[in-house]
């Protein structure tokens, strides 16, 4: 019975509202006018039975609030009037309302970004059915000893054992494989114009295994792989951006590295591949022709299908339903185990045992062994911002509501039930913190594509339902934290009927003014904190910045090519000839050359080589060398200084002398006493190995934050096979003004042949450390934030509590008080509190500069100038902000300041 | 005024629920009838009656309808419900039983124990 009938009347007197009304009001008062007639019949006169009537009944009003509670629908009707009541009071503080969503805005917008990012890069699942089942496959050990790999060694596998383990039909439903066509994009065309394209192949089953949709045409069959047909499926986004959504898509030719082959799909919105961190464009099944290799490897060196040890393929499992991953490993170890030595022979005994293991395939791949630390730190930097906004808006809702004591007073002795002001009081807070939800949501989507960017991922930030969630649970966090607010003003109501004028001195009793003191030490603290945190990685920043290169970045452009037509050494050696040849004669170009891998882009060539036909002997980790593939003219061209002996000529090259040259650190490595020049270094035979002709100085190879390593060059005609070159050009002029004119060339020379990346040096090793400058920025932009809401919340509480001693300052200074005394008694409390703030904040700030180490270069946790630079900057907002109440509370003019009391 | 309507907690209820028993009554008519029922020994505060009806309709113990009263006007009249019947049967009993034991109790006397 209960609860239907309570609906039906809720229902009704939600419905009926006026009819309910009028309806109460009538009876009550037939019940008096009843009353009035029986007095009169008892013979009192009929103004006197009216006057007794109404005093016996007692407060109409009263009972007729009572009433309203008693019947259903309460709750949710005065829900509905508070809503209305709450809006027209914050429409009538506009300022207030504004700062207050705005504080909470700028707080719950920040975090849901941050948490966006970590979401994508860290939780969320993929967009397929079942992402539960998808497990990526990995190499905790690394491929085994011997094994030759090009990828990430803990996820590259050899295509023997990705047949081998796509036969486990128990334990997979589908095993999927792909492989990028090149180290970064792929030359494509479509029309006359050769472009780059981000192009993987994949096994035949690799849509359908993972379950990915498609808008336009269909997916690769298990026959395409077999076939390796010549048919191609593109992403949504590159479909959108590169084809306008064309339609007529389906059916035409797209040219991969000078290959023709006939889109046939497009795949639905939101798959963007499973390449960490990018996204695909197209996507081909695995192919076997020579030039279309993984990873654009030389097939003199590895084919995909003709060398079971070079590791270089990325799987992707589903698992069957029901089967777990330790049952799935029971079964696909003995396999892999097996099959991971094929063209091996037999292990090193004393090498690492190759293991494989089953990750959840969440988040990016790979992204969180880079990105897990620092998101978790920059989640720590918001959560303070966010801290400190709630602060701010929990302060000014107390000002506001002591403020308005005088209207609840009259409320109250009016009728209204203290539990009604509290709930108009609460519904006020929840209507400011939606609004700031909803606008912090909005600035969330403005600012997740700009982090994305930022952050160098070429796939979006999605706000989905976890970001949602997330947001929507601090939302009620902060909901609480102001809910604290209205309490605390609903009991210092004072009782009593008579109508109390609000007093214009010492309404905040002395336990108010301590909470509100220690909220702004803690906000300070917590800035304080930030400020440490900015200050350590802006100068983390400051060091990858100005860190010597060891080469010449500015006035170079690099570019990479892929000459499609030359496939043996000698038609590339031709090529590159030409092409540097070609180079030399644009104008503008002062020198040119040639390398394998492009300095500052972090590709390496990573080995041991003999020295004089003797491997040395040690770890990886002790002798291990770098090496590069170079042009002639490579140190010239690069500004790398050659401390002894000579560059590599041109005649070098045209001859194919074994010739090297090495770095300083080798020399003081291997030959700590001698010189280096006229040993030998390369393979153990004598013609593997090339003579060093030169010593050059130390340069940064890989990133700008790497450290110094043994390196050696080698003349790229010798190295046994040719790899794609990137081109360097130097000039004295404007490198990016070249592109035009090299692009002409290029085309002149293969029509398919795009300029891959063209950048200058300087930006390509500013891109090493794109990281460390997106956490400095964001840093410096949350620190700055804090310090803004810091300072305004610091200076409109000390401000409303000058206006409310107005009287008792005037009256001091009427007793004699000097102006500086008074200056100094504002003074002292903001400087007390920030006295408490740096004592607290202090050791947590050195806490949290622990935990960001890793974030760190250059730059220890206690880095002193770091921590004083963010004293002073506490200083200073402390100073700034108290500065103008007090000279305000020091300007006081007694006469007036007493007429006012 | 409070100390008159110093009734037990609940007691108003069960009055009501008795005084709409015995046929249905407008407000003031409850009022009436528990006055006389009690011999005036119980005076319930006349406004404090009218948020117990809202109640006791919200329960759905008791149902309320317009009609006229004995001097011909419009009056809201409010009757049992078959649960109103079931609850005041209950609370008649478990009120008789709590006087009882309280009567015997507080008739006990020093020689009993």
């Amino acid at each position: 019975m209960g609860w239907i009938t309570h609906l039906k009347s809720a229902v009704t007197n939600i419905l009926g509202r006026g009819r309910v009304e009028n309806d109460m009001q009538e009876e009550l008062q037939r019940h008096i006018e009843s009353r009035v007639e029986d007095l009169q019949r008892s013979g009192v006169t009929r103004d006197e039975a009216t006057r007794r009537a109404r005093i016996e009944f007692g407060s109409v009003e009263q009972f007729k609030e009572e009433c309203r509670e008693e019947r259903g629908g309460f709750w949710l009707e005065t829900f509905g009037s508070d809503v209305r009541f709450g809006l027209r009071m914050l429409r009538k503080t506009p300022g207030f309302t504004a700062i207050a969503i705005l504080t909470i805005a700028l707080g719950i917008g920040a975090n849901t970004a941050v948490f966006s990012a970590m979401n994508t890069v860290l939780l969320r699942s993929l967009p397929l059915p079942h992402p539960e089942q998808l497990v990526h496959l990995t190499l905790p050990n690394d491929q085994p000893w011997g094994a030759s790999n090009t990828g990430d060694g803990d996820t590259s596998f050899s295509e023997p054992v990705f047949e081998a383990l796509r036969k486990e039909k128990t334990v997979f439903s589908g095993l999927m494989a792909y492989v990028p066509l090149s180290e970064s994009k792929a030359a494509v065309r479509w029309d006359e114009e050769p472009e780059e394209a981000e192009v993987d192949m994949v096994s035949g089953d690799f849509f359908t295994g993972l379950g990915a949709h498609f808008v336009r045409g269909h997916g690769f069959s298990m026959q395409d792989e077999v076939n390796h047909a010549p048919v191609a499926v593109l992403s949504y986004a590159y479909w959108t951006g590169r084809l306008a959504r064309n339609p007529s898509t389906i059916g035409r030719t797209i040219y991969v590295k000078g290959v023709p082959f006939t889109v046939i799909g497009v795949a639905g919105d939101g798959f963007f591949g499973m390449e960490p961190g990018f996204s695909t464009d197209v996507w081909v099944p695995l192919q076997s022709r020579t030039d279309l290799n993984p990873w654009g490897n030389s097939p003199t060196v590895n084919t995909l299908y003709g060398s079971p040890k070079w590791w270089c393929l990325r799987l992707i499992g589903r698992l069957q339903p029901g089967v777990t991953k330790t049952e799935a490993m029971t079964k696909l170890d003995p396999v892999f185990q097996q099959t991971a030595l094929i063209g091996l022979g037999t292990l090193d005994p004393k090498a690492p045992k190759p293991m494989l293991a089953l990750a959840d395939a969440k988040g990016i791949e790979g992204a969180d062994s880079i990105y897990d630390q620092p998101i978790k730190i920059l989640m720590a930097m918001v959560g303070l911002v966010l801290a400190i906004a709630c602060g701010n808006v929990a302060m000014l809702l107390l000002a506001r509501n002591a403020a308005r004591e005088r209207e609840f007073t009259l409320r109250i002795t009016l009728g209204a039930g203290r539990r009604r002001i509290l709930a108009q009081l609460l519904t006020e807070s929840f209507l400011l913190v939606a609004g700031g939800g909803l606008l912090g949501w909005l600035f969330a989507r403005l600012s997740s594509e700009a982090l994305s960017a930022w952050a160098g991922m070429e796939v979006p930030f999605p706000l989905d339902a976890n970001v949602l969630l997330f947001t929507g649970t601090i939302s009620v966090a902060c909901a609480v934290v102001f809910g604290i607010a209205p309490i605390r003003a609903a009991t210092r109501i004072p009782s009593g009927l008579g109508v109390k004028a609000a007093s214009t001195a010492g309404t905040a009793t002395n336990k108010g003014r301590w909470a509100g003191r220690l909220v702004i030490a803690g906000q300070m603290a917590l800035c304080l904190m930030l400020l440490v945190g900015a200050g350590l990685l802006v100068r983390s920043l400051r060091q990858y910045e100005t860190l010597p290169l060891g080469l010449r970045a500015d006035g170079v452009l690099v570019f990479g090519t892929s000459p499609l037509n030359a496939h043996t050494d000698k038609q590339k050696e031709l090529f590159y000839q030409t092409l540097l040849a070609r180079m030399r004669t644009l104008p503008g170009v002062e020198s040119a050359t040639v390398v394998e891998n492009r300095p500052g882009s972090g590709w390496s060539n990573n080995d041991i080589f003999a020295i004089d036909g003797a491997v040395p002997n040690g770890s990886f980790k002790d002798v291990g060398m770098r090496a590069n593939d170079v042009g002639p003219d490579f140190f010239h061209v690069l500004g790398v200084p050659i401390l002894r002996g000579r560059d590599i000529s041109e005649a070098d090259c045209q001859g194919h002398r074994r010739v090297a040259l090495v770095n300083e650190t080798f020399v003081k490595r291997f030959f700590p006493n001698g010189d280096a020049l006229g040993h030998a270094v390369g393979g153990e035979k004598p013609e593997n190995s090339s003579t060093i002709i030169g010593v050059a100085g130390d340069s940064k190879y890989t990133s700008v934050g790497e450290k110094p390593k043994p390196m050696v060059y080698f003349n790229y005609s010798t190295g046994g096979s040719i790899s794609d070159m990137h081109v360097e050009l130097h000039t004295n002029g404007d490198p990016e003004s070249l592109i035009p004119s090299v692009r002409m060339v290029l085309r002149e020379l293969d029509p398919n042949l795009p300029m891959q990346k063209p950048m200058t040096q300087r930006a390509q090793f500013d891109e090493s450390y794109s990281q460390a400058r997106l956490f400095a920025r964001l840093a410096m932009f949350f620190g700055l934030i804090a310090v803004l809401l810091v300072s305004t919340g610091l200076y409109g509480t000390l401000a409303y509590r000058v206006s409310k001693r107005t009287p008792e300052i005037g009256l001091r200074m009427a007793m004699g008080a000097q102006r500086m005394q008074v200056l100094w008694m504002v003074l002292r409390e903001s400087l007390i509190m920030s006295a408490v703030a740096v004592a607290v904040g202090l050791p947590s700030a050195f806490g949290g500069a622990l935990l960001m180490r890793s974030m760190l270069f250059g730059v220890m946790p206690g880095d002193w100038r770091s921590f004083a630079i963010a004293l002073a900057g506490i200083l200073m907002v402390v100073l700034a902000a108290s500065m103008i109440p007090a000279r305000r509370a020091a300007s006081v003019d007694p006469m007036v300041a007493l007429r006012y009391e | 005024m409070g100390e008159q309507a110093q009734l037990l907690p609940g007691t108003l209820d069960l009055l009501i629920l008795k005084a709409v028993s015995l046929g249905p009554l407008h407000g003031y008519g409850v009022l009436l009838r528990i006055e006389q029922i009690s011999g005036k020994a119980l005076l319930v505060e006349q406004g404090a009656l009218y948020p117990a009806l809202f109640r006791l309709v919200r329960q759905g113990l008791l149902k309320a309808s317009w009609g006229t009263s004995e001097n011909n006007r419009r009056a809201k009249f409010y009757e049992l419900t078959a649960a109103g019947k079931k609850r005041l049967r209950q609370e008649q009993e478990d009120w008789q039983r709590l006087a009882a034991a309280m009567s015997s109790v507080l008739a006990a006397e020093p020689g009993e124990v």
